[in-house]
């Protein structure tokens, strides 16, 4: 068991600004969390309070049923992954992976299996006796990665261990760590500001902005049910298109949005949701994922600004009005001519509209009133 | 066959014209584009030549039966080899002046070269950054007293009538003239020259200490480390390269200690051990009759001695480290 449970922590600096609210999270036994946000958010320092890097200035942390808000970080049984590896430069891989052992007075023996069993899996025996500044940044932080591997820590934290790398050798590292995930099997606590990162690695997603959290949720739900016009926006790449100035009505009975004049009749669980939420008729901010429009049919129009064919697909910025619109349209069964300077006529499915409240920014669905002001938003789940 | 010979020879001959006045073209290219940098730094190395460099040809007169007034090239030049040299080999002060010289600078490197880093280390590891900062402004500031002010200050501590020798009297103890002991010359001195620069000395190590990335002192806190043990295996191996420096630096200046402090506090009572190579120097080439020729052949024996060190020292650390001057 290695449950990480933060109550209401709270980070104040002593120049009185505060960079983390009343963070509410439970981390599950060997789950993956991936904290994710813009630079500022108080990732990083939720991260480090967490570590014991940080002072706690409010709430508290559990780790195991322990409260170890004033435990020093050795004793928390915990280990971390930065960001520039932090490896010692004057030791040798070996020693590098060895050094937290020797301060615990473990038997060299013992040292010597654990350090070599991580090499191994690590795929850095070659390089057990070299300095760090003789390894590739891919080997360096697979070294760091095994400095913490080699403690068999409770939890398993991360501050992101891939920024350095290049684009390709991100990819590569990325999928050792899911690969490693499996082997090591224990909770991990993973900060990053790359979204890609974040829902190829993370079991839920946390979505800070500004010290506060914005949703907690699955890759699947933080995509698909964005509690928030951040939220929406910060997820999904490319980033979701929003179309202000549309309205939500109610004609027949029925809870109609209007985009640029053109009305779509909400499917039936949107109905349902909004009825239950008892929204009325409002000015709506609409939002479409960019994969979730189709060209060719439909009423909108918009003029091709910028037509990239991309082999599978085309990424096509086009003019709707005053909205800049972005489109990912398959190129196989294409038949609607794309080329720059075209106009187009695009649609989407109702179902697939997501509803901000023009005044809040929340999602008319999925926006939770009471575990947001639990400070912990989730999704709002419904039983229909 | 011939012409088929003969042609690669033609186009390597062309290669060869060709790449003359390429290589030409690129080196005027880059003395054009580091005109600036040259002009900029041109005062510098003139200065260098004129102050550091010219005056080298000054230690020919130790090769000379030399009088002040003397030319150094003339057709009078009396060329005398190494007799200045082995005159002070024979000279009844050579083991003296050596022993006196050699141990005032080995106790003093004993004592002043640990010192900084010791200090830098500590003040790196106050969590208190303010008190760091004060701290460092306190421990430099003697620096820069004068050391005709410093003797002057040791005079008023530990002078006959001086406030150590009150203290003292106070608490029923007799009256101690330091200046005139020779076994209180050495610790004076060493120990005032220490308290003088350890600051000074040390602002190079905190220098330093400000490049050891912190994520490595928080990986060493993770690991377990405490703050001592963070200071042996974060601080100590980031400033290495700096100490091995340093080191090499100041065993290649170990015999050349300067002659003014010394012949400050020089006494008739502590003449037996305050006498170094430096202050005699001073003594035959510039007072009394002055026998610079002699005078300039101990000095350059002195600075002979230095160089030597220094060689070695740097031979010693680019074997056994990884850093040396060259």
């Amino acid at each position: 068991m290695s449950e990480v449970i933060l109550k209401g922590l709270k980070k104040v600096y002593d120049n009185k600004v505060t960079a983390v609210h009343d963070v509410n999270l439970h981390i599950a036994d060997k789950e993956f969390i991936v904290l994710v946000g813009p630079s500022g958010c108080g990732k990083s320092t939720t991260l480090r309070m967490v570590a014991g890097l940080e002072e706690i200035s409010d709430g508290e942390l559990y780790i195991d049923d322990r409260l170890v808000n004033d435990v020093a970080p050795k004793d928390r049984d915990i280990a971390m992954v930065f960001q520039n590896y932090a490896l010692y430069p004057h030791k040798t891989v070996y020693d590098n992976l060895a050094f937290a052992l020797k301060l615990r007075k473990t038997p060299k023996d013992v040292i010597d299996k654990k350090v070599r069993e991580v090499a191994e899996i690590l795929d850095i025996t070659q390089y057990l006796e070299r300095k760090p500044k003789a390894l590739s940044g891919g080997q360096r932080q697979r070294v760091a990665i095994g400095r913490a591997m080699v403690r068999d820590p409770k939890v398993f934290l991360m501050d992101e261990p891939l920024s350095n790398l290049d684009a390709k050798l991100r990819n590569q590292m990325r999928a050792e760590i899911i690969k490693l995930r499996s082997r090591i099997n224990t909770t991990f606590m993973y900060v990053t500001h790359d979204q890609t990162e974040a829902m190829t690695l993370g079991d839920r997603i946390v979505i800070m902005k500004d010290g506060y959290v914005n949703q907690i949720g699955t890759p699947q739900e933080v995509f698909n049910k964005p509690v928030n016009l951040f939220v929406a926006g910060f997820i999904g790449m490319p980033v979701m298109n929003f179309f202000d100035n549309c309205k939500l009505l109610k004609e027949d009975g029925k809870y109609v949005a209007e985009i640029r004049g053109v009305k779509f009749v909400l499917d039936e669980f949107q109905q349902k949701a909004l009825t239950q939420n008892k929204v009325e008729p409002c000015d709506i901010i609409a939002g479409i994922r960019p994969q979730h429009v189709t060209v060719g049919q439909g009423e909108l129009t918009a003029k091709i600004e910028v037509s990239e064919m991309m082999g599978s697909e085309y990424n096509i910025h086009a003019n709707c009005g005053t909205d800049e619109v972005v489109m990912l349209i398959p190129t196989v069964d294409l038949e609607t001519d794309v080329s720059m300077g075209k106009t187009v006529n695009f649609t989407t499915r109702p179902k697939l509209i997501q509803l901000f409240d023009k005044k809040t920014g929340n999602n008319l669905i999925w926006y939770d009133a009471e575990s947001s002001e639990a400070n912990a938003p989730v999704c709002k789940s419904y039983d229909f | 066959m011939e012409a088929v010979k003969s042609t690669p020879k033609a186009s390597n001959s062309g290669k060869k014209n060709q790449n003359g006045p390429a290589l030409e073209n690129k080196k005027l290219k880059a003395l054009r584009e580091n005109a600036p940098f040259l002009v900029m730094i041109f005062p510098a190395v003139l200065v260098v030549f004129l102050f550091n460099y010219m005056p080298i040809y000054g230690v020919l007169i130790a090769f000379q039966d030399f009088m002040p007034g003397d030319k150094i090239f003339s057709p009078d030049t009396i060329w005398v080899g190494l007799d200045n040299f082995k005159r002070f080999f024979s000279d009844p002060q050579f083991w003296p002046l050596m022993k006196n010289t050699f141990l005032i600078c080995i106790y003093g490197f004993i004592i002043g070269f640990p010192l900084p880093i010791l200090v830098s280390l500590m003040l790196n590891a106050l969590k208190g950054k303010k008190t760091a900062k004060f701290l460092q402004t306190i421990f430099t500031a003697p620096h820069f007293i004068s050391l005709v002010v410093l003797v002057g200050m040791l005079t008023l501590f530990f002078g006959r009538y001086g406030l150590v020798n009150n203290i003292v009297e106070h608490a029923g103890g007799e009256r101690y003239s330091y200046f005139l002991e020779s076994s209180a010359f050495r610790p004076m001195y060493i120990l005032s020259s220490n308290w003088q620069d350890f600051g000074w000395s040390a602002v190079i190590y905190i220098a330093a200490l400000s490049n050891v990335d912190p994520q490595q002192h928080e990986a060493a806190i993770l690991d377990g480390a405490t703050r001592f043990q963070r200071v042996i295996h974060v601080d100590l191996p980031a400033i290495m390269p700096m100490i091995s420096v340093m080191l090499i630096m100041s065993i290649g200046g170990l015999m050349g200690v300067g002659y003014e402090k010394a012949l400050l506090m020089q006494t008739d009572g502590n003449l037996a051990v305050s006498e170094l190579i430096s202050t005699y120097v001073y003594k035959r080439g510039l007072t009394g009759v002055p026998d610079q020729a002699y005078a300039t052949a101990i000095g350059l024996f002195n600075s002979i001695i230095n160089v030597i060190l220094l060689v070695i020292a740097n031979t010693t650390s680019k074997r056994f480290s990884e850093n040396s001057l060259w």
